[in-house]
């Protein structure tokens, strides 16, 4: 078939001599269609072998969504959606249906690997399991030895499994842990703990007007919010999008506002300004600080906020004395990737403070509280380490990082740096901040100073790429995985089990059985000495029945309380109410309440870089043909009279520079995005020639953005960078 | 009793999110660069400010009550199954000739290039015959596609059809009557081709005799013709018939 004529086969050859035959011999329509048995009307021949059906979740994304999995002579032949899983909405997206290829991916990685030549040169040598251990084991122990244990940094992936990895970490003596969220959603989280005392889910569903910003949920998949949306809105709901692209969310909105990048803090400040003047705000008295903040935003009028974020003071009117009106039943969607700007936390709190006016914590169509799954987390002895530091190597880096989670770029500095103490090592698991993170050039810099770098991943990521040591991991559709607790809104708290679909590929191993080995041979192994059927009966110890119920249905439900939970009970905030006023930010001087800064203007000739992604790619991971088909690879979205300023045409190829690095991708003349600013979709532009989709296919958001972060939690500041673009021949 | 499968669409709903693509592609495994299903995007207006909106369109084989696919067949592979309304090809009696992919005007028929015979959608029999939804409709997010028997009003088409207005994208001049109805109003409308017959085979159907067709099919030079087209047409023939089907 290489020369681009089929041969014919000579079955296929008597088939149609056959057929020319039947038909020579005058058999026309209406008399064949009588001769021919109905079972073979369709001329198909169903493959040989009976079906059989399986329950598992995808690991497309990180919603892991209810999965049946059809297979056949031993092969995964389709996923479908679990009806019963009421998280995912009986659904199954693009990528969901097209993890098929994600299994049966000829860029899988197949063996261990060492490292030969120098890093991201590609040099490998096939090594067996026994000496990838042993030689993994002993780096480790080596660095633990010279610079203590936190020397070594651990970054475990969404899975399942990433449980055990942190587990790992924190028994072999690191609290140097981080993983993806740095790079995503750690500044919402921020400000709505900081606001409500936890991080809430919305109530999408039951919700008759929604306000959503800085959010992207019929591309951005989240289940059940994205399914939830469109119902919400056939059940009469409004939806207003502010945005400065034309995305599929705003594409189904009632209303979209091409705001202005950066300004949603004064869209959000000016809707207060015009809450608060109303008098149906019931319950200042649940609040800290309410006075305070009416006071504060006085100033913010929408006339204001109209030159700042461009949408029209009439409406923002409008929509506040609209959304008041639906309130309860309304809210600010919180959003997921809130890695944007440089005060991305305080934009969020302005959101939140909204949602506070709005009244609409813990009750329908609001913002709930999380309910109780019941899955327990099995206890496991962490000992303590003379030598090792006293907090983590980022820890007073930023005012508000998380203990757990800390900030991938602030630890990038500090690896960088050597201070205030050295990181030698990496273990990674299923992350791929190469490909991920802002300033790639960066973080190749910080490999200087690792002297080990072992990474587990299904498939050689460009993170693996710059590993010594690369690990295959085997596929979801191949594991046997923990309880997984879940939330879904008022869907359902749920909790799901994955067992093998088909066995392991090639010589990949569960992750878990890696990290045994690996603790057998660093001495810690009574730690992972246990099974998976142990340790999930653990987790659900006092759920009665619950195992049984996912092996049945694939999934288990608790009825637990939906609304109400705190029933009149102190929030986890430090004044025990909503905090509009937030006295810890006080203490250590960041503003209380939400203080607008404007963002840079760009120069002239210059552009704001927006990232996002399609409701079809998860960010790095897509190396798939099934998905690539739809976008084989990432385009410069720019507005036609930019472009037209420029003297660039659709689908001319552009170079994309910034201060920390410069790619190339085609040109793509987008009508609906905002003129000052440009767009680029995540997972494109690989430096790994083994994710062989995307290799050096249009171009890397991580060689691209800037280092910037935001100044609260850490998290990343994608939207920050300023490019100039000019056309390459 | 007989049945009159159809689908409902909602596209309204849509949110252009190709989950229904990829489930069809896996579940009849087919070739890179070709679907048996699709989503339209009508071109939004940009000149509406904040009142900007999109419209995203999932379709797939119309299962026409006047398939012009099954008129312009020589070989009667193609056939409209009397029990399930079901628009067929029995890739055995099928001399591809690729008539029948120019005579949809809705673009449903693609070559196969490696089997080299018309593939479209058949509402996943496969999986009807296991009781499951077409994969489409099964894995569609936010339920786009509703698929029935219109002839057992119990179903939810039948039960969308009933109570709803609808919407058809139809041809002019032949009326090919689909079976794919749209609840309220769709976007775009006006994307549908020409129904081609090739000249010979027009001809000869709207002059003469049907008996003639019988005639057609005994020659055997005709039969000689399209099977040396057959064997000898290579991807080439299918690249031209795929721009024919972007145009």
């Amino acid at each position: 078939m290489q020369d681009g004529k089929t041969p014919i086969s000579r079955r296929r050859f008597l088939q149609t001599s056959m057929a020319a035959a039947a038909v020579g011999a005058g058999l026309q329509s209406p008399l064949v269609k009588g001769l021919v048995p109905r079972v073979q009307a369709a001329g198909s021949r169903p493959d040989q072998g009976e079906i059989t059906s399986h329950f598992t979740a995808c690991d497309m994304c990180f919603n892991r969504c209810g999965m049946i999995a059809r297979k056949q002579n031993g092969v995964i032949k389709k996923l479908d959606p679990n009806p019963k899983c009421l998280k995912s909405r009986g659904m199954i997206c693009a990528r969901g249906n097209a993890a098929v290829k994600h299994i049966y991916n000829p860029d899988r990685l197949k063996y261990p690997l060492m490292r030969k030549g120098k890093r991201g040169e590609g040099n490998w040598e096939r090594v067996s399991w026994e000496e990838a251990l042993d030689y993994t084991a002993e780096q480790l122990m080596d660095i633990a030895e010279k610079h203590t244990r936190c020397g070594v940094m651990f970054t475990p992936g969404v899975d399942s499994q990433a449980r055990f990895v942190q587990q790992f970490a924190d028994v072999f003596g690191s609290y140097n842990i981080t993983n993806h969220e740095s790079l995503c959603l750690l500044s919402r989280n921020r400000a709505y703990l900081d606001t409500f005392g936890e991080v809430p889910y919305p109530d999408v569903l039951h919700s008759r007007y929604i306000i959503i910003a800085g959010a992207n949920p019929l591309e951005a998949f989240i289940t059940p919010d994205t399914t939830d949306l469109i119902e919400a809105k056939k059940n009469g709901c409004r939806i207003v999008v502010l945005d400065p692209r034309f995305t599929r969310t705003a594409a189904l909105a009632h209303e979209w506002h091409q705001i202005r990048p950066g300004t949603d803090m004064a869209f959000f400040l000016a809707l207060c300004h015009v809450i608060v003047k109303g008098e149906r705000f019931c319950c200042p008295d649940k609040t800290f600080g309410y006075d305070k903040f009416v006071e504060h935003v006085a100033k913010y009028t929408p006339e204001w906020a109209e030159k700042e974020c461009g949408i029209p003071a009439r409406d923002i009117s409008r929509i506040a004395h609209e959304i008041t009106e639906a309130a309860p039943r309304a809210m600010v969607y919180p959003g997921r990737r809130t890695s944007d700007y440089e005060d991305s936390t305080q934009i969020r709190r302005a959101m939140a403070i909204t949602n506070v006016l709005l009244d609409n914590w813990d009750r329908p169509g609001g913002l709930l509280a999380s309910r109780e799954v019941g899955v327990r987390s099995p206890f496991y002895h962490i000992p303590w380490y003379d030598d090792n530091p006293f907090d983590r190597v980022e820890a007073g880096k930023a005012s508000g990082l998380f203990d757990d989670i800390g900030s991938f770029q602030l630890m990038r500095e500090a690896v960088i740096s050597g201070e205030p103490y050295p990181i030698r090592g990496w273990f990674s698991f299923k992350t791929n901040f190469m490909q991920t993170a802002p300033d790639r050039q960066k973080t190749i810099r910080m490999l200087d100073n690792i002297d080990f770098f072992v990474n587990i991943d299904i498939f050689m990521s460009d993170t693996a790429w710059f590993a010594d040591v690369v690990l295959p991991g085997n596929s979801f559709l191949e594991r046997k995985d923990p309880v997984h607790p879940l939330q879904g809104s008022s869907a359902c708290a749920c909790a799901f089990i994955r067992d093998p679909v088909v066995e392991d590929m090639f010589e990949s191993r569960p992750p878990f059985w890696i990290l045994q080995e690996l603790s057998k041979r660093m001495g810690f192994g009574e730690s992972f000495d246990f099974t998976i059927e142990e340790y999930r009966k653990k987790q659900v110890e006092g759920l009665d029945g619950a195992l049984e119920i996912m092996h049945r249905d694939g999934i288990y439900f608790n009825p637990s309380k939906v609304y109400g939970i705190y029933a009149g009970s102190p929030l986890k905030t430090l004044s025990g109410v909503k905090e509009i006023y937030n006295q810890r930010y006080e203490r250590s001087g960041d503003d209380p309440m939400p203080v607008y800064r404007r963002p840079s203007n760009p120069p002239e000739g210059q552009f704001r870089l927006v990232v996002g992604r399609t409701a079809f790619f998860t960010q790095s991971r897509t190396n798939n043909e099934l998905l690539t088909e739809f976008m084989e690879e990432n385009t410069l979205h720019m507005h036609p009279e930019s472009a037209e300023r420029l003297g660039l045409k659709n689908n001319d190829l552009v170079e994309v520079a910034s201060r920390a690095g410069k790619d190339r991708l085609r040109l793509e003349i987008d009508e609906g995005i905002e003129k000052r600013t440009v767009y680029m979709a995540t997972g494109f532009g690989s430096l790994s020639p083994q994710m062989s989709l995307v290799y050096k296919k249009g171009a890397s958001i991580a060689e691209i953005l800037e280092d910037t972060h935001d100044e609260i939690t850490g998290n990343a500041a994608m939207h920050e960078t300023l490019v100039s673009v000019r056309k390459v021949s | 009793m007989k049945k009159k499968y159809a689908m409902v669409v909602d596209s309204s709903v849509c949110i252009d999110c190709k989950a229904c693509m990829v489930s069809c592609k896996v579940q009849h495994s087919l070739p890179r660069g070709h679907w048996r299903n699709w989503i339209k995007e009508m071109r939004p207006d940009f000149s509406l400010g904040k009142y900007t909106y999109g419209h995203f369109q999932p379709g797939n084989c119309m299962h026409c009550e006047n398939p012009t696919c099954v008129h312009a067949c020589p070989s009667g592979a193609t056939y409209k199954d009397e029990e399930t309304g079901i628009v067929q090809i029995n890739e055995d009696f099928c001399i591809g000739c690729g008539n029948c992919i120019v005579a949809c005007p809705y673009f449903a028929r693609y070559r196969h290039p490696v089997r080299r015979v018309p593939d479209k959608c058949d509402y996943c029999q496969d999986r009807l015959a296991m009781g499951l939804q077409p994969a489409c409709v099964d894995t569609c997010p936010t339920k786009a596609r509703v698929f029935g028997d219109l002839n057992d009003p119990e179903s939810e088409a039948a039960f969308l059809l009933r109570t709803r207005d609808t919407v058809k994208i139809t041809t002019s001049p032949e009326d090919t009557k689909p079976n794919m109805y749209y609840l309220a109003s769709t976007e775009p409308m006006d994307w549908p081709g020409e129904v081609k017959y090739p000249a010979a085979h027009s001809t000869m159907t709207g002059l003469v005799n049907p008996l003639f067709k019988i005639a057609v099919g005994l020659s055997g030079l005709a039969v000689a013709a399209m099977l040396i087209r057959q064997i000898f047409s290579g991807s080439e023939s299918s690249e031209q018939e795929e721009k024919k089907e972007e145009a």
